[in-house]
């Protein structure tokens, strides 16, 4: 009977602060601070992407609130996880929109619940910025939806180009994860490639979360192919590039933004040497990049941003911008400021949104010489060329 | 064009990565052996002892680069990461399953995921999300045999993995206490009877299966990495792998973790099909197997009695 | 707060559904089944590609999710008779990845802007979820009532018997083969039906969503709501997902780190499951056929524990 007593006492507790909060709920869409969500995966096998995505988007908002806010205003950035699944992220939308009454939100990070939320987004009339959603449908959804991360197209356009015409390659092989990023970057690359006159000699797929690749490397080993694509997020490209050393390989390796993450240096070490990845565009002589790499790791612990992250920051500081212009927390003329949003100078060069909420800007290629990247310069493909930026 | 040596490398990979599942398995059947439930968070001791050991092995080692020291570094941080994990263990039993004992089967089952997501949330919360490399003990420079490659850290795995086999099933036949655990096993009520500490038992297989976890989890951290959710899947193979070898059986764990690893890295270019369908060839030679030895390979066919 | 607490009554109704499914399987025959994200999976695709690929109508799709989940509940049903306890078990989970896998490798970004259910021209929106709860919980009513049937009829003792000994059933002229493939079977197509409504309200389907996780889950909401006890099962349910998205209700998961709301939520699945291991409307064996009445029942439980019970 104790038992029961508990339980029901749990229960009361539970149903206490529920209307307890019920009372305190209207202040959080206060007129002092305009309130930015966040939706990302904060627990599970993906976490690494969403926290390192919120964090870099609370860096900004402190940093635009140490800088006197908007309008005297302060920016409130509130997190929430998606679980990395669908319900997880309608979940977390539910609450974003409808109980702390967000301006706008950033996020999701993967493409699966960007899709689900771009949908609610664009019925509510509510804007979302994606720092890493990068299925090419995920901006066919309709207005309110943008991102600041290229599509897929995008770069895998540029990524076959450079291979073909730059490096010289003509046969060349795939090792993707069956996920939504790198399987787009894979078969785009390989359309294009092929389309080219190159010859894309083995499509190898893995799942995510795999940590054995030894068997898709063997038979990569066994076809003509002279330099290998791995389109993958950062674990799985460290494992690979690691294992192709235990089985003797010695094929150049090419891969994608996924790459541009500092992280992959301390999981795969020297094995980065010589991977050719096309990654973000830096602009040239801005040091806004160093900057914000230094203030996220001083900020947290020493831990480095990778693109996604970037793309986190960026997206924050064109809201608030819009935010600012807008001069209200009214989502209508927060979503017509932020398609406004005109040769937006962030931490990946300069941004431009197209008609469809797509990310406009040239795509950066760059060489790892031993544990640093360097920076080969930024590339558009041009009539069917490939072309140098800067 | 896959020659007989390919095949050979994918079988050598298969052996490699299945004694990776062996060890595990191992720990996964002693618990099942006595209390005949799944103790869905023995992954996640497994990834405790995974990071337990990366901390003091990074600890002791300082800024050393004695390759002697490293080695002795390595093996005391695996004997602490065991103690470390054999206490945690013994502790789980003690408040998550013990209450449980006599109730229905599943409630221990759903206690065990209860205690799984506190612990890989709580590595998560402490340590952070991204993965962690374990420093090779020793110099890992692949060695080539035939044309087959193979590193030191994959030899290690296997040869541990034999030796634990061996430890425990002397263990288990040849001492008192083995004697203990194989009744209790059977029993438990009339081996109270005989005098046995069933308790005792109990919290000592707990203590042996989380210690096995723990070096299971520092040889896939070779492999996999180190992160919070890495006990989640690992975990659940080293299950299929000691269901498919015969649950409750040490000979059959090590036998099913081979299968599960051979099959997951050969199983795909030899029906050629895409690679990422290998957990599927896994999954699907699982049933099969149990289709057709119902009690797993090893498994003793128990016949009902009415 | 409301709107968000309206969300979790749908998610508890999706879920609920499957945990009637899991509990005809489980709860009633007596088996351990693992699977039932897999179940959940056809059913979301069903109705994906009814719907979208083929432009029919939300009530055509319903049938047959129920129909197709049905069929894999049968042919799963139907070779794993050999298997009892955990090897069953691991063979259903097996089973339930390799849904989950195939579904991937054929697509991994799935399904997404699937027309929404319609009725006599009402549209069924996730911002109208009123509407939608009447929907889902209407359809729980429904299998409420006709799983209470079928186990008070004598199809559902006959399954009991089963689940409490297989070979005195088999002597007493029962056909375990056939109870325990017909409630594999119904228990797969009411999972299914649960897959057609989480499609409709979320309009995407994605094949990550369907992990070994979900099954479990759902075999948490009937062990926890106490197996054999419809009412439980879908207390259970609720529960389970109230736990769940609690800190987001209340506000607690934008103050606390996302990973104390999930190690919560662990710690009260072990409380739960030590205060009450048969489950919260589980059979008290001890105390079959409780001669008191619901008030003394109510009454007695805020009563303190006298010396002698203690």
């Amino acid at each position: 009977m104790r038992k029961t007593l508990a339980l029901v006492l749990v229960a009361l507790i539970a149903m206490f602060s529920v209307f307890a909060n019920g009372g305190s709920e209207s202040t959080s869409a206060s007129s002092d601070t305009y309130t930015i969500g966040f939706i990302g995966p904060l627990t599970g096998d993906n976490a690494n992407y969403g926290i390192r995505c919120s964090n870099a988007a609370r860096l900004a908002i402190d940093e635009i609130n140490a800088a006197g806010g908007i309008d005297g205003k302060q920016l409130a950035l509130i997190a929430e996880n998606s679980l990395g699944t669908v319900d997880g992220a309608i979940a977390a939308y539910e609450k974003l929109v409808y109980s702390d009454n967000v301006c706008a939100i950033i996020g999701p990070v993967f493409t699966s619940p960007a899709l689900a939320v771009a949908q609610r987004c664009y019925e509510d009339g509510i804007v979302m910025i994606s720092p890493s959603a990068t299925h090419k449908d995920v901006t066919s959804v309709g207005d309110y939806v943008y991102r600041t991360v290229p599509s897929d197209s995008l770069q895998s356009e540029v990524a076959a180009h450079y291979f073909y015409e730059v490096l010289g390659y003509r046969n060349i092989a795939c090792l993707y994860a069956m996920n939504d990023y790198s399987q787009g970057l894979a078969t785009g690359v390989e359309e294009i490639f092929t389309e080219l006159g190159g010859t894309v000699s083995a499509m190898e797929t893995c799942m995510v979360g795999d940590k054995d690749f030894r068997t898709q490397l063997g038979v990569i080993a066994n076809t003509d192919a002279e330099a290998i694509y791995i389109p993958n997020y950062t674990v799985e490209d460290a494992q690979i590039l690691e294992q192709a050393y235990q089985l003797g390989m010695d094929l150049p390796f090419l891969s994608s933004d996924g790459f541009s993450d500092p992280e992959i240096y301390n999981l795969a070490g020297d094995f980065t040497d010589g991977v050719i990845y096309v990654g973000p565009a830096q602009a040239e002589a801005s040091t806004l990049l160093a900057d914000f790499q230094e203030a996220y790791s001083a900020a947290y612990d020493g831990d480095m941003p990778d693109s996604f992250a970037t793309n986190a920051y960026d997206a924050t500081y064109i809201l608030a911008q819009a935010i600012d212009r807008a001069g209200s927390a009214d989502r209508e003329l927060i979503n017509q400021e932020v398609k406004a949003t005109n040769d937006f100078n962030g931490a990946n060069g300069i941004i431009n949104f197209a008609a469809n909420g797509d990310m406009v800007a040239s795509q950066g290629v760059y060489e790892v010489h031993g544990t640093t990247p360097v920076y080969l310069g930024s590339f558009q493909v041009v009539d069917g060329h490939i072309v140098q930026v800067d | 064009m896959t020659t007989l040596i390919q095949y050979l490398q994918y079988l050598l990979n298969g052996i490699t990565l299945g004694a990776i599942y062996a060890l595990i398995a191992l720990g996964y059947t002693m618990v099942y052996g006595i209390l005949k439930f799944i103790n869905f968070a023995h992954g996640d001791i497994l990834m405790v002892g995974a990071y337990a050991g990366l901390f003091i092995f990074t600890f002791l080692l300082g800024e050393s680069t004695n390759a002697a020291w490293m080695l002795i570094a390595f093996f005391i941080a695996m004997l602490l990461s065991m103690a470390f994990c054999a206490l945690l263990g013994m502790f789980i039993e003690r408040v998550a399953y013990k209450p449980l004992r006599n109730a229905n089967r599943l409630a221990p089952l759903l206690s065990a995921i209860g205690v799984s997501f506190i612990l890989s949330n709580g590595a998560a919360w402490l340590f952070g999300a991204q993965s962690r490399r374990f420093p090779y003990p020793f110099d890992d420079t692949p060695i080539s045999i035939a044309g087959l490659a193979i590193t030191p850290h994959q030899i290690l795995t296997v040869l541990v993995s034999v030796i634990m086999m061996v430890v425990l099933t002397v263990f288990v036949n040849k001492t008192r206490m083995g004697k203990a655990m194989r009744a209790t096993s059977l029993d438990q009520s009339t081996s109270e009877l005989m005098g046995i500490d069933v308790n005792k038992v109990i919290s000592l297989t707990f203590a042996i299966g989380s210690a096995l976890a723990a070096v299971g989890g520092i040889l896939a951290a070779f492999d996999f990495r180190v992160y919070a959710s890495m006990g989640t899947m690992t975990g659940l193979k080293a299950f299929v792998a000691a269901v498919i070898g015969g649950i409750g059986n040490i000979q059959g764990a090590m036998l099913g973790g081979l299968l599960l690893g051979i099959l997951e890295s050969i199983g795909a270019p030899l029906f050629g099909i895409p690679s990422a369908l290998r957990d599927t060839i896994a999954f699907a030679a699982l049933i099969i197997i149990l289709l057709v030895k119902p009690d797993g390979i090893l498994g003793k066919n128990e016949r009902e009695k009415v | 707060m409301l709107n968000f607490f309206q969300l979790i009554i749908i998610y508890a109704g999706i879920y609920a559904l499957m945990a009637i499914g899991q509990n005809c399987i489980t709860g009633n025959t007596g088996m351990l089944s693992l699977c039932h994200a897999g179940f959940f999976c056809i059913g979301s695709y069903a109705t994906g590609i009814i719907c979208k690929t083929l432009g029919l109508s939300f009530w055509f799709s319903l049938p047959v999710a129920a129909l197709c989940s049905a069929a894999v509940g049968f042919l799963i049903g139907v070779p794993t008779l050999r298997l009892k306890g955990d090897y069953l078990c691991i063979a259903t989970l097996g089973l339930g990845e390799i849904i989950r896998n195939i579904a991937t490798n054929v697509n991994p970004v799935g399904m997404m802007a699937i027309p929404r259910a319609e009725l006599f021209g009402y549209q069924f929106s996730s911002r109208n979820k009123i509407t939608f709860i009447i929907l889902v919980w209407c359809f729980v009513l429904i299998a409420y009532f006709l799983f209470r049937q079928l186990a008070h009829s004598r199809i559902g003792r006959a399954m009991i018997a089963v689940r409490e000994d297989e070979v005195a059933a088999q002597s007493n002229g029962i056909n375990v083969a056939k109870y325990k493939i017909g409630s594999f079977t119904l228990g797969a197509a009411i999972g299914g039906t649960a897959g057609c409504f989480a499609t409709a309200y979320t309009l995407t389907v994605q094949p990550g969503s369907y992990t070994f996780m979900v099954s479990v889950m759902v075999l948490c909401m009937v062990v926890l709501g106490g197996m054999g006890n419809l009412k439980g099962v879908i207390l259970g349910a609720f529960i389970i997902e109230f736990i769940q998205y609690f800190p987001q209700l209340v506000g607690l998961s934008s103050v606390i780190p996302a990973q104390a709301s999930q190690i919560i939520y662990g710690l009260v699945l072990v409380i739960m499951m030590i205060c009450r291991p048969q489950g919260i409307l589980g059979r008290d064996n001890y105390r079959y056929g409780d001669p008191r009445s619901l008030r003394e029942k109510i009454r007695d439980s805020f009563k303190r524990p006298s010396k002698k019970e203690a």
